[in-house]
């Protein structure tokens, strides 16, 4: 069997787990696993156990479990006139261990079809590709024939634009403009508030200002479809909105 | 041949599909029955028999899969490596596949052993998954397997389980009771 590189579960001397023991003693003996008495192979079941000596203690139960349940069957068979000591052993049964190990074979040997299968390495794959991303719908061929031509005309004009310089505008000015201007219109357009050729920082500073006044509850801001012109409106003060 | 339209427009959906997509949404996807969608599937997996392709079931899931014998191309071409699993790991895998829906508890019974190690390995590399709650003492989680499981083992659907013999010599599928 293929180990990975660090096999996540114990498996002391080659053994997956006591009933792999067990079902390597009777194959080991060549023995018919649905005719032994499974009670002959305690004393060499525990021999066994016993050389597992590394095996870490909450694993060995697992192991004395079933060697103390051949103990047990052992004993039974030398002494018949041993009564169980409830209805309830019928749990004690060779026929119990007897199943349990003839569906562990059943399961090993499933076990190793499936490792076979991966060994061959004969697997199958899904596509695998990124999610699909639609652009939205409704594009329109004049709307790109038309942006296309306000950049040109803006290209134009920053080549005689002299420099801007820096810090001309504060966010705290802007926000008390928009603000006194919201105060005397109730609705007014984004594209209104940045005017006809806006700067890159004069458009930066008003649209900071309006998240600013968007925070404080002062206006709502609503835009109908995509792209379309947004709308920033007075936002009607409820006394349980107050900051 | 040609493909029915219902066939083209079903084997069209599912190679989009990034996941197995069921039986009744590609009905309401398509606007057929479940019927035809159901003939059309079958008229695929005829259709891919002999090409790179093959059509791959998890219950009423579906997804179109490369064929397992053309996985050394597609794995050169994706860098993928192969799923390597400790015995212990597929003894446990083999219960579930075979066993499913399955508790830890019923898991631990058959191996023999604690299982919370390779449980939680088969979990991490989605070749398990928590199908729900048993409505049993304790309402403990059960297992079964995935679709990457299957895409993993070139199956084309759980019906394609290799068939192991029991110690009797039967098919072993439910040759032993469980108790």
């Amino acid at each position: 069997m293929p180990v990975g590189p660090r096999p996540p579960e114990v498996s002391v001397a080659g053994f997956a787990g006591p009933l792999d023991l067990l079902l390597e003693l009777v194959e080991e003996k060549k023995l018919d696993i649905f005719t032994v008495r499974l009670g002959e192979l305690a004393d060499e079941y525990l021999a066994r156990v016993r050389a597992l000596a590394a095996l870490p203690a909450d694993e060995v139960s697992a192991f004395l479990y079933i060697a103390s349940r051949l103990v047990l069957l052992k004993a039974r068979s030398l002494l018949p006139s041993l009564v169980p000591l409830s209805d309830d052993d019928e749990l004690d049964t060779e026929e119990e261990l007897r199943l349990r190990l003839i569906e562990y074979a059943t399961t090993k040997g499933r076990a190793e079809a499936l490792g076979d299968r991966l060994r061959a390495g004969d697997r199958a794959f899904h596509r695998e590709g990124g999610t699909v991303e639609l652009p939205p719908k409704g594009g329109n061929p004049d709307a790109l024939a038309a942006a296309w031509l306000k950049v040109l005309t803006l290209t134009k004009r920053t080549d005689e634009e002299v420099e801007v310089p820096g810090e001309r505008y504060s966010v705290e000015q802007r926000t008390a403009e928009i603000e006194a201007l919201i105060a005397e219109q109730p609705a007014v357009t984004f594209g209104t508030l940045l005017g006809d050729q806006p700067t890159l920082g004069y458009a930066i500073v008003t649209f900071i200002a309006l998240l600013d006044l968007y925070r404080r509850l002062v206006i709502d801001i609503t835009q109908d479809e995509l792209f379309g012109e947004i709308r920033i409106v007075r936002k009607i003060r409820r006394m349980e909105e107050l900051p | 041949m040609t493909r029915s339209v219902t066939a083209a427009a079903v084997e069209a959906v599912l190679f989009v599909a990034e996941k197995p997509v069921s039986r009744s949404e590609l009905a309401k996807t398509i606007g057929a029955g479940s019927k035809a969608i159901g003939e059309a599937l079958a008229e695929l997996e005829e259709w891919y028999r002999g090409t790179g392709l093959r059509l791959q079931h998890e219950g009423d899931d579906w997804q179109i899969v490369t064929a397992p014998e053309m996985a050394p191309h597609v794995a050169t071409y994706l860098g993928a490596d192969r799923l390597r699993l400790s015995s212990a790991a597929l003894e446990t895998l083999a219960v579930v596949a075979y066993r499913q829906p399955v508790t830890r508890a019923e898991v631990e019974s058959i191996r023999g052993v604690n299982c919370d190690q390779t449980i939680y390995t088969l979990m991490s590399r989605r070749l398990i998954e928590e199908l729900g709650r048993r409505e049993a003492p304790g309402s403990p989680f059960e297992y079964g397997t995935t679709w990457e499981f299957l895409e993993c083992f070139g199956l084309t659907s759980l019906d394609a389980l290799p068939t192991v013999l029991s110690p009797e010599g039967v098919r072993s599928d439910d040759a032993v009771a469980s108790q």
